[in-house]
Protein backbone atom coordinates (compact mmCIF):
# COMPACT_ATOMS: atom_id res chain seq x y z
CA UNK A 1 0.00 0.00 0.00
CA UNK A 2 1.43 3.42 -0.89
CA UNK A 3 2.52 5.67 1.91
CA UNK A 4 -0.14 8.40 0.94
CA UNK A 5 -3.03 5.71 1.30
CA UNK A 6 -2.02 4.95 4.50
CA UNK A 7 -1.57 8.70 5.56
CA UNK A 8 -4.94 9.67 3.83
CA UNK A 9 -6.03 6.69 6.45
CA UNK A 10 -4.61 8.34 9.76
CA UNK A 11 -6.48 11.85 8.49
CA UNK A 12 -9.40 10.53 8.04
CA UNK A 13 -9.34 8.19 11.08
CA UNK A 14 -8.35 11.16 13.28
CA UNK A 15 -11.65 13.50 12.12
CA UNK A 16 -13.21 9.98 12.48
CA UNK A 17 -12.47 9.49 15.82
CA UNK A 18 -12.66 12.98 17.14
CA UNK A 19 -16.49 12.76 16.01
CA UNK A 20 -17.05 8.70 17.63
CA UNK A 21 -15.65 9.68 20.50
CA UNK A 22 -17.45 12.75 21.13
CA UNK A 23 -21.12 11.42 20.31
CA UNK A 24 -20.09 7.99 22.71
CA UNK A 25 -18.93 10.38 25.53
CA UNK A 26 -22.19 12.45 24.92
CA UNK A 27 -24.57 9.35 24.79
CA UNK A 28 -22.55 7.16 27.73
CA UNK A 29 -20.90 9.98 29.69
CA UNK A 30 -22.94 13.66 29.89
CA UNK A 31 -26.78 12.16 29.08
CA UNK A 32 -26.23 9.67 31.59
CA UNK A 33 -25.00 10.53 35.35
CA UNK A 34 -21.44 8.98 35.16
CA UNK A 35 -21.93 6.39 38.43
CA UNK A 36 -24.75 5.13 36.51
CA UNK A 37 -23.23 4.92 33.11
CA UNK A 38 -20.11 2.28 34.15
CA UNK A 39 -22.29 0.39 35.79
CA UNK A 40 -22.05 -3.47 34.54
CA UNK A 41 -25.67 -3.56 33.67
CA UNK A 42 -26.23 -0.41 31.82
CA UNK A 43 -22.66 -1.14 29.79
CA UNK A 44 -24.13 -4.59 29.00
CA UNK A 45 -27.47 -2.61 28.36
CA UNK A 46 -25.31 -0.23 25.79
CA UNK A 47 -24.20 -3.51 23.87
CA UNK A 48 -27.72 -4.85 23.09
CA UNK A 49 -28.54 -1.81 21.14
CA UNK A 50 -28.06 -2.11 18.24
CA UNK A 51 -26.97 1.87 17.36
CA UNK A 52 -25.01 2.06 20.31
CA UNK A 53 -23.16 -1.59 19.15
CA UNK A 54 -23.06 -0.43 15.48
CA UNK A 55 -21.42 3.01 16.83
CA UNK A 56 -18.65 1.34 19.31
CA UNK A 57 -17.37 -1.37 17.00
CA UNK A 58 -17.04 1.86 14.50
CA UNK A 59 -14.81 3.66 17.34
CA UNK A 60 -12.86 0.62 17.71
CA UNK A 61 -12.02 -0.18 14.32
CA UNK A 62 -11.28 3.98 14.20
CA UNK A 63 -9.53 4.27 16.94
CA UNK A 64 -7.17 0.66 16.34
CA UNK A 65 -6.46 2.36 13.07
CA UNK A 66 -5.58 5.50 13.43
CA UNK A 67 -3.94 4.46 16.91
CA UNK A 68 -1.61 1.63 15.01
CA UNK A 69 -0.77 3.57 12.36
CA UNK A 70 0.61 6.78 14.52
CA UNK A 71 2.86 3.48 16.09
CA UNK A 72 4.17 2.30 12.72
CA UNK A 73 5.42 5.70 12.01
CA UNK A 74 6.95 6.27 15.05
CA UNK A 75 8.64 2.81 14.64
CA UNK A 76 9.63 3.60 11.35
CA UNK A 77 10.79 6.99 12.27
CA UNK A 78 13.19 5.06 14.67
CA UNK A 79 14.97 2.76 12.33
CA UNK A 80 15.80 2.94 8.39
CA UNK A 81 16.61 -0.39 7.48
CA UNK A 82 14.37 -2.22 4.45
CA UNK A 83 13.42 -5.13 6.96
CA UNK A 84 12.85 -3.12 10.03
CA UNK A 85 10.74 -0.70 7.64
CA UNK A 86 9.02 -4.20 6.17
CA UNK A 87 9.05 -5.76 9.40
CA UNK A 88 6.94 -3.15 11.44
CA UNK A 89 5.04 -2.43 8.11
CA UNK A 90 3.72 -6.17 8.88
CA UNK A 91 4.11 -6.33 12.45
CA UNK A 92 1.75 -3.45 12.67
CA UNK A 93 -0.98 -4.74 10.39
CA UNK A 94 -1.15 -8.54 12.17
CA UNK A 95 -1.56 -7.15 15.86
CA UNK A 96 -4.60 -4.13 14.52
CA UNK A 97 -6.26 -6.74 13.03
CA UNK A 98 -5.68 -9.19 15.56
CA UNK A 99 -6.68 -6.55 18.47
CA UNK A 100 -9.71 -5.21 15.58
CA UNK A 101 -11.10 -9.63 15.67
CA UNK A 102 -10.81 -9.79 19.62
CA UNK A 103 -12.52 -6.45 20.23
CA UNK A 104 -15.27 -7.17 17.32
CA UNK A 105 -15.63 -10.42 18.76
CA UNK A 106 -16.52 -8.48 22.32
CA UNK A 107 -19.08 -6.35 20.66
CA UNK A 108 -20.49 -9.51 19.02
CA UNK A 109 -21.04 -11.29 22.36
CA UNK A 110 -22.14 -8.62 24.80
CA UNK A 111 -24.65 -7.31 21.72
CA UNK A 112 -26.31 -11.06 21.41
CA UNK A 113 -26.43 -11.51 24.85
CA UNK A 114 -23.66 -13.77 25.13
CA UNK A 115 -22.29 -12.08 28.19
CA UNK A 116 -24.56 -11.87 31.39
CA UNK B 1 37.14 46.23 21.12
CA UNK B 2 37.66 43.43 21.17
CA UNK B 3 34.91 40.39 20.73
CA UNK B 4 35.71 36.74 21.88
CA UNK B 5 34.99 33.65 19.32
CA UNK B 6 34.43 30.36 21.33
CA UNK B 7 34.89 27.85 18.46
CA UNK B 8 34.05 23.85 18.49
CA UNK B 9 37.67 22.43 17.03
CA UNK B 10 37.46 18.89 15.91
CA UNK B 11 39.61 16.89 13.62
CA UNK B 12 38.21 13.36 13.59
CA UNK B 13 41.54 11.57 12.44
CA UNK B 14 43.17 13.45 15.82
CA UNK B 15 40.99 13.97 18.32
CA UNK B 16 38.46 11.94 20.53
CA UNK B 17 36.12 14.06 21.71
CA UNK B 18 35.01 17.72 20.34
CA UNK B 19 36.30 20.19 22.45
CA UNK B 20 36.11 24.71 22.30
CA UNK B 21 39.24 27.28 21.88
CA UNK B 22 38.55 30.55 22.50
CA UNK B 23 39.74 33.55 20.07
CA UNK B 24 39.92 37.40 20.89
CA UNK B 25 39.42 39.49 17.63
CA UNK B 26 39.82 43.19 17.90
CA UNK B 27 36.12 44.15 16.17
CA UNK B 28 34.71 46.86 13.91
CA UNK B 29 31.35 48.08 12.87
CA UNK B 30 29.33 45.64 10.27
CA UNK B 31 32.20 43.05 11.02
CA UNK B 32 30.43 39.46 10.22
CA UNK B 33 30.76 36.07 12.04
CA UNK B 34 32.93 35.15 8.79
CA UNK B 35 35.03 37.96 9.00
CA UNK B 36 36.35 37.08 12.26
CA UNK B 37 36.62 33.35 11.31
CA UNK B 38 39.14 34.63 8.38
CA UNK B 39 40.87 37.17 10.93
CA UNK B 40 41.87 34.18 13.16
CA UNK B 41 42.43 31.56 10.42
CA UNK B 42 44.94 34.64 8.92
CA UNK B 43 46.10 35.89 12.61
CA UNK B 44 45.61 33.57 15.29
CA UNK B 45 45.45 30.16 14.51
CA UNK B 46 46.05 28.55 10.85
CA UNK B 47 44.43 25.01 11.60
CA UNK B 48 40.97 25.88 11.72
CA UNK B 49 39.43 24.81 9.05
CA UNK B 50 36.40 26.80 7.88
CA UNK B 51 34.62 26.89 4.46
CA UNK B 52 33.52 29.73 2.95
CA UNK B 53 33.35 31.41 -1.15
CA UNK B 54 31.46 34.72 -2.05
CA UNK B 55 31.01 36.11 1.29
CA UNK B 56 27.57 38.16 0.10
CA UNK B 57 25.63 35.16 1.06
CA UNK B 58 24.96 34.22 -2.59
CA UNK B 59 26.96 30.94 -2.63
CA UNK B 60 25.59 28.89 0.81
CA UNK B 61 28.87 27.40 1.56
CA UNK B 62 29.05 29.48 4.82
CA UNK B 63 26.76 27.50 7.18
CA UNK B 64 26.92 26.91 10.58
CA UNK B 65 25.85 27.50 14.00
CA UNK B 66 26.00 30.79 15.64
CA UNK B 67 24.99 30.96 19.34
CA UNK B 68 22.86 27.41 18.86
CA UNK B 69 21.21 28.82 15.94
CA UNK B 70 21.83 27.93 12.41
CA UNK B 71 23.08 30.95 10.16
CA UNK B 72 24.93 31.98 7.29
CA UNK B 73 28.48 33.10 8.98
CA UNK B 74 28.96 35.89 6.27
CA UNK B 75 25.74 37.33 7.06
CA UNK B 76 25.55 37.65 10.63
CA UNK B 77 27.10 40.39 12.40
CA UNK B 78 28.62 40.20 15.68
CA UNK B 79 27.21 43.34 16.58
CA UNK B 80 23.59 41.68 16.49
CA UNK B 81 24.43 38.52 18.62
CA UNK B 82 24.35 40.68 21.88
CA UNK B 83 26.80 40.85 24.76
CA UNK B 84 29.20 38.05 25.67
CA UNK B 85 31.04 35.52 23.72
CA UNK B 86 30.10 33.82 20.37
CA UNK B 87 29.59 30.37 20.28
CA UNK B 88 30.34 28.99 16.50
CA UNK B 89 30.26 25.48 15.52
CA UNK B 90 29.57 23.25 12.82
CA UNK B 91 25.81 22.33 11.47
CA UNK B 92 23.94 19.47 13.16
CA UNK B 93 22.69 16.21 11.37
CA UNK B 94 25.98 16.29 8.96
CA UNK B 95 29.65 14.35 9.86
CA UNK B 96 32.22 17.01 10.48
CA UNK B 97 35.17 16.78 8.28
CA UNK B 98 36.88 19.12 10.71
CA UNK B 99 35.98 22.33 12.51
CA UNK B 100 33.50 23.90 10.98
CA UNK B 101 33.66 22.07 8.14
CA UNK B 102 30.94 18.89 7.30
CA UNK B 103 30.16 16.74 4.57
CA UNK B 104 27.29 17.88 2.76
CA UNK B 105 27.36 14.81 0.22
CA UNK B 106 24.35 13.01 1.50
CA UNK B 107 22.43 16.48 1.35
CA UNK B 108 23.71 16.87 -2.62
CA UNK B 109 22.94 13.12 -2.93
CA UNK B 110 19.27 13.39 -1.95
CA UNK B 111 18.96 16.70 -3.73
CA UNK B 112 19.95 15.31 -6.98
CA UNK B 113 17.70 11.76 -6.30
CA UNK B 114 14.66 13.79 -6.45
CA UNK B 115 15.88 15.11 -10.24
CA UNK B 116 15.95 18.93 -9.97
CA UNK B 117 15.44 19.44 -13.20
CA UNK B 118 12.38 19.96 -15.68
CA UNK B 119 11.75 16.56 -16.80
CA UNK B 120 9.80 16.59 -20.77
CA UNK B 121 8.86 13.40 -22.55
CA UNK B 122 7.92 14.39 -25.92
CA UNK B 123 10.55 16.69 -27.09
CA UNK B 124 13.54 15.28 -26.12
CA UNK B 125 15.23 17.03 -28.85
CA UNK B 126 14.13 19.69 -28.59
CA UNK B 127 15.46 19.51 -24.81
CA UNK B 128 19.04 19.23 -26.30
CA UNK B 129 18.45 22.06 -28.61
CA UNK B 130 15.57 24.82 -27.69
CA UNK B 131 14.24 26.54 -30.46
CA UNK B 132 12.30 28.77 -28.43
CA UNK B 133 11.00 29.58 -25.38
CA UNK B 134 8.82 27.98 -22.26
CA UNK B 135 5.88 30.23 -21.29
CA UNK B 136 3.93 30.41 -18.06
CA UNK B 137 1.37 32.39 -16.70
CA UNK B 138 2.66 35.21 -13.89
CA UNK B 139 0.52 32.85 -11.45
CA UNK B 140 2.42 30.20 -12.01
CA UNK B 141 5.93 31.59 -11.37
CA UNK B 142 4.47 33.03 -8.18
CA UNK B 143 3.10 29.33 -6.92
CA UNK B 144 6.90 28.39 -6.80
CA UNK B 145 9.23 31.19 -7.48
CA UNK B 146 10.36 31.65 -3.78
CA UNK B 147 11.55 27.62 -4.06
CA UNK B 148 13.92 29.08 -6.76
CA UNK B 149 15.84 31.13 -4.48
CA UNK B 150 17.09 28.08 -2.42
CA UNK B 151 21.38 28.01 -2.36
CA UNK B 152 21.69 24.89 -1.14
CA UNK B 153 23.37 25.69 2.40
CA UNK B 154 22.03 22.95 4.20
CA UNK B 155 21.11 24.88 6.99
CA UNK B 156 17.44 23.83 6.66
CA UNK B 157 17.97 20.43 6.64
CA UNK B 158 20.38 21.03 10.03
CA UNK B 159 17.70 22.18 11.38
CA UNK B 160 15.44 19.61 10.79
CA UNK B 161 14.24 17.38 13.75
CA UNK B 162 13.11 14.54 11.61
CA UNK B 163 16.34 14.78 9.11
CA UNK B 164 18.63 14.03 12.72
CA UNK B 165 16.37 10.75 13.47
CA UNK B 166 15.62 9.47 10.19
CA UNK B 167 18.75 9.67 7.68
CA UNK B 168 16.95 8.41 5.40
CA UNK B 169 14.24 11.38 5.08
CA UNK B 170 15.15 13.70 2.33
CA UNK B 171 15.40 16.83 4.21
CA UNK B 172 13.50 19.78 3.63
CA UNK B 173 15.85 21.32 0.87
CA UNK B 174 15.21 18.30 -1.18
CA UNK B 175 11.61 17.46 -0.73
CA UNK B 176 10.81 21.93 -1.15
CA UNK B 177 12.76 21.50 -4.66
CA UNK B 178 10.68 18.41 -5.51
CA UNK B 179 7.22 20.63 -4.99
CA UNK B 180 9.24 23.07 -7.23
CA UNK B 181 9.59 21.23 -10.44
CA UNK B 182 5.82 19.87 -9.69
CA UNK B 183 4.32 23.22 -9.23
CA UNK B 184 6.35 24.36 -12.39
CA UNK B 185 3.60 23.93 -15.34
CA UNK B 186 6.61 22.87 -17.82
CA UNK B 187 7.43 19.89 -15.76
CA UNK B 188 5.88 16.67 -16.85
CA UNK B 189 7.96 14.44 -14.54
CA UNK B 190 5.03 14.62 -12.10
CA UNK B 191 4.60 10.49 -11.69
CA UNK B 192 8.26 9.82 -10.74
CA UNK B 193 8.36 12.79 -8.57
CA UNK B 194 5.23 11.19 -6.46
CA UNK B 195 6.41 8.16 -6.72
CA UNK B 196 10.11 9.62 -5.60
CA UNK B 197 8.58 11.26 -2.22
CA UNK B 198 5.58 9.19 -1.44
CA UNK B 199 7.71 6.44 0.31
CA UNK B 200 7.72 4.98 3.84
CA UNK B 201 10.71 7.56 4.97
CA UNK B 202 9.80 10.16 2.25
CA UNK B 203 7.54 13.36 2.27
CA UNK B 204 4.83 12.26 5.02
CA UNK B 205 7.74 11.90 7.32
CA UNK B 206 7.70 15.36 7.78
CA UNK B 207 5.98 16.74 10.98
CA UNK B 208 5.93 20.76 10.49
CA UNK B 209 8.13 21.99 13.07
CA UNK B 210 8.73 24.32 10.62
CA UNK B 211 12.58 24.99 11.76
CA UNK B 212 13.79 24.94 8.45
CA UNK B 213 11.50 27.84 7.72
CA UNK B 214 12.81 30.02 10.28
CA UNK B 215 16.53 29.86 9.63
CA UNK B 216 16.30 30.00 5.70
CA UNK B 217 18.70 32.98 4.56
CA UNK B 218 17.02 33.46 2.03
CA UNK B 219 13.62 33.69 3.29
CA UNK B 220 11.97 30.33 1.36
CA UNK B 221 9.64 28.67 3.14
CA UNK B 222 10.41 24.73 2.73
CA UNK B 223 7.92 23.60 5.46
CA UNK B 224 5.60 25.69 2.86
CA UNK B 225 6.65 23.56 0.46
CA UNK B 226 6.55 20.01 1.81
CA UNK B 227 2.91 20.67 3.19
CA UNK B 228 1.80 21.91 -0.49
CA UNK B 229 3.89 18.50 -1.82
CA UNK B 230 1.82 16.49 0.44
CA UNK B 231 -1.16 17.94 -0.83
CA UNK B 232 -0.05 17.38 -4.60
CA UNK B 233 0.73 13.90 -3.68
CA UNK B 234 -3.09 13.73 -2.18
CA UNK B 235 -4.42 14.76 -5.13
CA UNK B 236 -2.33 12.77 -7.64
CA UNK B 237 -2.61 9.48 -5.95
CA UNK B 238 -6.73 10.22 -4.81
CA UNK B 239 -8.96 7.19 -5.96
CA UNK B 240 -11.05 10.10 -7.00
CA UNK B 241 -8.19 11.49 -9.30
CA UNK B 242 -9.13 10.95 -12.98
CA UNK B 243 -5.57 10.34 -14.37
CA UNK B 244 -3.82 8.83 -11.17
CA UNK B 245 -0.62 9.61 -10.73
CA UNK B 246 0.32 11.07 -13.86
CA UNK B 247 -0.95 14.38 -13.65
CA UNK B 248 1.96 17.11 -14.71
CA UNK B 249 2.18 20.15 -13.61
CA UNK B 250 0.46 22.02 -16.48
CA UNK B 251 -2.58 20.03 -16.15
CA UNK B 252 -2.24 20.49 -11.84
CA UNK B 253 -2.14 24.19 -12.67
CA UNK B 254 -4.76 24.41 -15.51
CA UNK B 255 -2.56 26.04 -18.25
CA UNK B 256 -3.12 24.37 -21.55
CA UNK B 257 -0.53 26.88 -22.94
CA UNK B 258 2.57 25.66 -20.82
CA UNK B 259 5.50 24.86 -23.37
CA UNK B 260 7.15 25.36 -25.84
CA UNK B 261 6.15 28.93 -27.80
CA UNK B 262 8.64 29.58 -30.65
Amino acid sequence: MRESSLMRLQYVTAVAAIVLVSLHLLMQGVLVPYGEAVSFQRVLSVYRSAVDAALLEVLLLVVLAHGFNGLRIILLEWRQEAAWTRGVNWGVLVVTLALMGYGTRTVILAATGQVT
Amino acid sequence: MEVSLRVKRFDPSVDVAPHYERYDVPSREGMTVLDALIYVKDRLDHGLAVRFSCRMASCGSCGMKVNGKPRLACETQLGDLGPGAATVEPMDNFPVVRDLVVDLESFFSRHTSLSPRLLRKRDEAEQESPSGEYLMFPAELESMVQFTYCIKCGLCSSSCPTASTDGSFPGPQALAQAYRYLADPRDEGGKERVEAVDTAHGVWRCHFAGTCSAVCPKGVDPALGIQLLKRHVMAATSPLSRKKGEKTGAEVFKNPNAGLVG
